[in-house]
């Protein structure tokens, strides 16, 4: 069987076709593929998804090497997200559905995400802990099956992929500066400058603002006018290693308290090698599998959408063309999240 | 315009100023934070949520726009990572703004002022040797 997946929650478009097992198109549009058809767009506009999602769809095909026709289920993220973005995607994957008579498959973004592992040629196994980590979401799961998903604890204010791209900020780095940051640290060693690991009701919870807010009075309170490169450097170190201490230490508490086989970490900030580095050595330590996808699986992707409807579908989860498309993580009605612990 | 100033030194005190905003809220109304990075905009946000029964406020910054369920509707912004303005005309920033059963936080609103012409609130969280101070105006 062959699987048509559509991804346009936000920034990214991307579509994928996954036939059987294996993954025969991944694309994500990039501004090149942009200034191809129709000149420069702002990166964020459903406009910008309207415009680029039928030839993608048309080079994808190609890449695949199938025609139109022999596709046989088609899905697309339902949300979260921003709304006019979803709804590109969404309708697109629902005009295909109706005029191909084939099943359509809303997709929960954070599950996509959530199985992006099972991408990977090594997969976890379950039961698992899952980390999503990026610049919108910071959630911990434990993930029993492909239908049971518990959460443990998420961000109570910033996402960990947004400190790191604000802090970037105050770093005078350009937008987003999530892999400047790792960039920067990789040229300095050891230091004595830490910053604090927030301490969470819920001890399975994330903070991350409050280190974006010491970080941010260190900087005022010894360089008020400019930071020397090194210094830059320092800062970014110690940043990045509390947040690698914070994701690490409360994974290392629920692997403590929590039945499981694997660790998948997964999401945008998953592609950080000092949080891969860390990840790995945690599994090492309490002999578990650790899965993090490769970097072309960890930000916003259609592979995963389009692995997440097949999952749906072989499941035997069928949807009518009346599903919607939802913002918010907290609002929709088909995800199997069970969202109390 | 009336102003109310409210001196911070706890987070109780971050709390009373949301909570004195929260009880003159209603449908329809927008609210702008200024502040700088890190100042605590998500934070004055998260509090005001709190009284209209709901817990689950955090930072839009990546997600632009974050919608919550509470006892009324609420839209919050962030203008933060925006580049330009027809990048808000393109998620239908007007369509928010004008439903009246929704409340609109936005926070980064005077990266874009031309965006957002009326409002009914401005929230100001200025932080002055350590001294924290929320100055809430209100429109008519």
């Amino acid at each position: 069987m062959i699987f048509l997946g559509i991804e346009s929650s936000c920034d990214e478009t991307s579509v994928a076709i996954i036939s059987d097992n294996i993954l025969l198109a991944n694309l994500v549009a990039s501004q090149q593929f942009h200034s191809n058809y129709g000149g420069v767009i702002p990166e964020l506009s459903s406009r910008a998804h309207l415009q680029i999602i039928s030839p993608l769809l048309k080079q994808a095909l190609q890449e695949a090497n199938i025609s139109i026709n022999q596709i046989d289920v088609i899905s697309a993220t339902a949300g979260p997200g921003l709304i006019g973005a979803l709804l590109v995607g969404l309708s697109f994957a629902k005009g295909l559905s109706l005029s191909l008579n084939k099943p359509f498959i809303p997709v929960n973004h954070i599950e996509g995400h959530i199985f992006s592992g099972f991408l990977m040629d090594e997969k976890p196994i379950f039961p698992m802990l899952n980390l999503v980590v990026s610049g919108g979401h910071t959630l911990l799961l434990l993930v029993k099956s492909e239908t049971e998903i518990y959460k443990l604890g998420t961000t109570i204010d910033d996402a960990a992929g947004e400190a790191f791209d604000k802090v970037g900020k105050m770093l005078n780095l350009e937008y987003p500066g999530g892999p400047k940051i790792q960039f920067l640290a990789n040229s300095s060693s050891k230091t004595e400058l830490t910053f604090p690991i927030a301490k969470t009701k819920n001890e399975f919870d994330f903070s991350f603002s409050g280190l974006k807010t010491s970080v941010l009075r260190h900087i005022q309170n010894n360089f008020p006018n400019q930071i020397p490169d090194d210094k830059k450097a320092e800062i970014a170190f110690a940043f990045q290693e509390a947040v690698t201490n914070a994701l690490i230490s409360k994974c290392e508490k629920a692997i403590k308290q929590f039945e499981i086989n694997s660790i998948s970490v997964v999401g945008g900030v998953a592609a950080n090698q000092r949080i891969k580095e860390s990840f790995i050595k945690l599994g090492k330590k309490y002999d578990k599998k650790v899965v993090i996808p490769s970097p072309e699986f960890c930000g916003d992707n259609a592979a995963m959408i389009t692995l997440r409807g097949k999952q749906l579908f072989e499941k035997g989860f069928r949807f009518s063309l009346s599903e919607n498309a939802f913002p918010s993580i907290h609002s929709n009605h088909f995800l199997r999240i069970n969202y109390e612990k | 315009m009336d102003e109310f100033i409210f001196e911070i030194s706890s987070e109780d005190d971050t709390c009373k100023a949301a909570q004195f905003l929260a009880k003159n809220l209603k449908p329809g109304d927008i609210v702008l934070l200024n502040g700088n990075l890190g100042s605590g905009k998500t934070f004055f946000v998260k509090e005001v949520l709190k009284y209209l029964n709901y817990n689950d406020v955090t930072s839009p910054t990546f997600s632009i726009v974050n919608e919550y369920d509470a006892d009324i509707k609420c839209y919050h912004f962030d203008f933060y990572r925006i580049k330009n303005e027809m990048e808000l005309h393109d998620i239908g920033i007007s369509d928010y703004l004008a439903d009246s059963e929704a409340i609109s936080f936005i926070e980064w609103a005077e990266m874009f002022p031309s965006i957002v012409n009326n409002y009914n609130y401005l929230v100001q969280i200025q932080l002055n040797n350590e001294q924290r101070m929320i100055i809430i105006r209100k429109y008519k």
